[in-house]
């Protein structure tokens, strides 16, 4: 793998370009702070705890994200297929790695500008009570390493998709079911090298550790690992559509 | 230079492209012609490493197409079948990504940009979102895009469709110009179109070469002949003769249709002299003048048609699909 090359960097700007033109990217934007917020305010009722945590509001991040990831990465590859454009971006002098980085990178810059704008909530509430920063921090970091991941499995699954409806759906289930299969794990009594199995593939468990605060290098190791793999798996799919 | 042996592309099933064999050297102009769907496409898809070939090799300067990709991606510039482009960008934002993505070094982009944007008129455009812009401005724009970085070599898939007599006059005459410095590769169904540019064809059918050489080097080689269209009056019988030899030379008499006029129309042909040279065309004619003559029959128009790029086209093509 190589660093970020200059074509890497064309390539992410001209994305995050389009996507910010998009109406798409703002109504993204929006669901994505609403659904958090109605859930933080009004059904975890946050000002009824009573305690001055942040812990409900990421709790439903990995949730959000089977929605909220999809529908930022369905279209990078999906479309470029559908117009025709891939045939430009594969005869231009990019290598698969410079492509893939390219719109991953493009991607999760509209990923933390939407984590950047869900400050405004810790922002507003700090005035009221005693917040830990450590733990915010903590959970900043593990909804942006849960992102990376995530959106390197949605960047695959539109790769590999013909347009972005079923790149967006083959994303949601795949995201719910890595998202929540440790949910499994607590609702039915397996064994447990099973549960340990089924846990350890969860994206969502091992989010759990920052959503407490807790910065665990093996869970940030482990993020970091997925990301890349996804990401690998997406250059090979590049390179053997050449070949099919 | 572009070396291209044995290329076999095989997409499940289906053969698009069997053992085609074929070499092109700088400046020149080179036209791909063939029914669709006759691997003409497939062809430029490899070139440009889109896809690999399934077997075979297709060398540019000597660098394999697979091994090499990112230097020969580098050399060349390719305008991809229906001009694809970025609809939600403007030819100026699309044209500067291009650049970035090219690495034409910063300094130069600007100039470089207007002046592919020049050459390729799309100056009034610049600014308007390509979506709203019509067949022909996107397809020049495909074009403007494939020359941005003046590669020596240039891969032009169908680039006239959609545009208007007068665009595809432009567009040909700066194929022509580009031709001079870089090899150009065009395919295309337009017959026309080959004749006007290309230096050399490349028949393709059924995604195997057909003919190949200058189109008049195909004409001679192939079945192709020469033939002249006469009108006669006069003294005629009902049907003339299946041929007949008149000063030493043989004519075949392929047609001949009564008109509304009256005249006859008959079509002839005269194969080769004796010598197995090709026939003079004017002392062809002077025979067949005299021939009319000598028969006592008057002519009210005669005409040499030379063999056509289409005529033989038609004629290869056709002898596949019996086959």
């Amino acid at each position: 793998m190589k660093g970020l090359s200059s074509q890497t960097v064309a390539l992410a700007k001209k994305e995050l370009y389009s996507a910010l033109n998009s109406p798409a990217t703002y109504g993204v934007w929006t669901f994505f702070l609403l659904f958090n917020s109605i859930t933080f305010f009004y059904l975890q009722k946050f000002f009824s705890l009573d305690s001055a945590t942040l812990r409900p509001y990421f709790s439903v991040i990995p949730l959000v994200y089977t929605l909220l990831i999809p529908a930022i990465t369905m279209k990078s590859w999906a479309e470029e297929r559908k117009t025709g454009t891939a045939e430009l971006l594969l005869t231009m002098p990019f290598s698969e790695w410079d492509l893939v980085l390219g719109k991953f990178l493009s991607s999760l810059i509209i990923l933390a500008i939407a984590l950047v704008l869900t400050l405004a909530v810790p922002l507003s509430l700090f005035p009221l009570g005693n917040f830990d920063m450590g733990v915010i921090v903590s959970e900043y970091v593990g909804a942006l390493l849960l992102g990376m991941a995530a959106l390197a499995l949605g960047l695959l699954f539109s790769s590999l998709a013909k347009n972005q409806i079923s790149a967006f759906l083959g994303g949601v289930v795949v995201l719910l079911t890595v998202m929540l299969l440790n949910q499994l794990t607590s609702l039915m009594d397996l064994p447990k090298a099973i549960a340990d199995i089924l846990n350890y593939l969860s994206l969502a468990f091992h989010f759990e550790s920052f959503a407490q605060g807790i910065l665990d290098s093996r869970d940030m190791l482990f993020f970091i690992l997925v990301t890349f793999l996804f990401l690998f798996i997406n250059t090979r799919v590049l390179l053997f559509r050449k070949w099919r | 230079m572009i070396e291209v042996q044995h290329l076999t592309k095989q997409y499940g099933n289906v053969k698009a492209v069997r053992d085609v064999s074929f070499q092109v050297g700088t400046g020149q102009v080179i036209g791909l012609l063939g029914p669709n769907g006759a691997g003409k496409t497939t062809i430029m898809k490899i070139l440009t490493g889109y896809h690999f070939p399934s077997s075979g090799t297709a060398n540019i300067d000597g660098l394999s197409v697979e091994d090499y990709p990112e230097e020969i991606k580098k050399k060349i510039g390719y305008l991809p079948e229906n001009a694809p482009s970025y609809g939600d960008l403007t030819p100026l934002e699309y044209l500067s990504f291009v650049a970035e993505a090219r690495q034409i070094p910063k300094e130069k982009r600007q100039n470089r940009i207007n002046e592919v944007m020049d050459q390729c008129s799309l100056q009034e455009v610049k600014n308007k979102p390509i979506e709203t812009l019509s067949k022909g401005y996107r397809q020049r724009l495909g074009l403007a895009q494939a020359i941005l970085h003046d590669p020596a070599i240039l891969i032009l898939d169908e680039p006239t469709t959609g545009l208007d007599p007068n665009q595809i006059l432009e567009i040909r005459s700066l194929i022509r110009e580009l031709g001079k410095s870089k090899t150009v590769i065009l395919s295309t169904h337009i017959l026309q179109e080959v004749e006007a540019v290309c230096s050399q064809v490349i028949i393709i059918h059924q995604g195997r070469i057909a003919a190949q050489g200058t189109s008049a080097e195909i004409g001679r080689t192939l079945k192709g002949q020469d033939s002249w269209h006469l009108e006669l009056r006069g003294n005629l019988p009902e049907v003339l003769p299946q041929s007949f030899v008149f000063n030493h030379r043989t004519f075949i008499v392929q047609e001949q249709t009564r008109l509304d006029n009256g005249s006859l129309f008959i079509k002839v042909a005269y194969i080769d002299e004796p010598t197995g040279l090709p026939a003079d065309p004017n002392a062809v004619g002077e025979t067949l003048f005299d021939w009319v003559v000598a028969q006592g029959y008057k002519l009210c128009r005669m005409e040499h048609q030379k063999v056509s790029l289409e005529d033989i086209f038609v004629q290869l093509t056709k002898e596949g699909e019996d086959k």
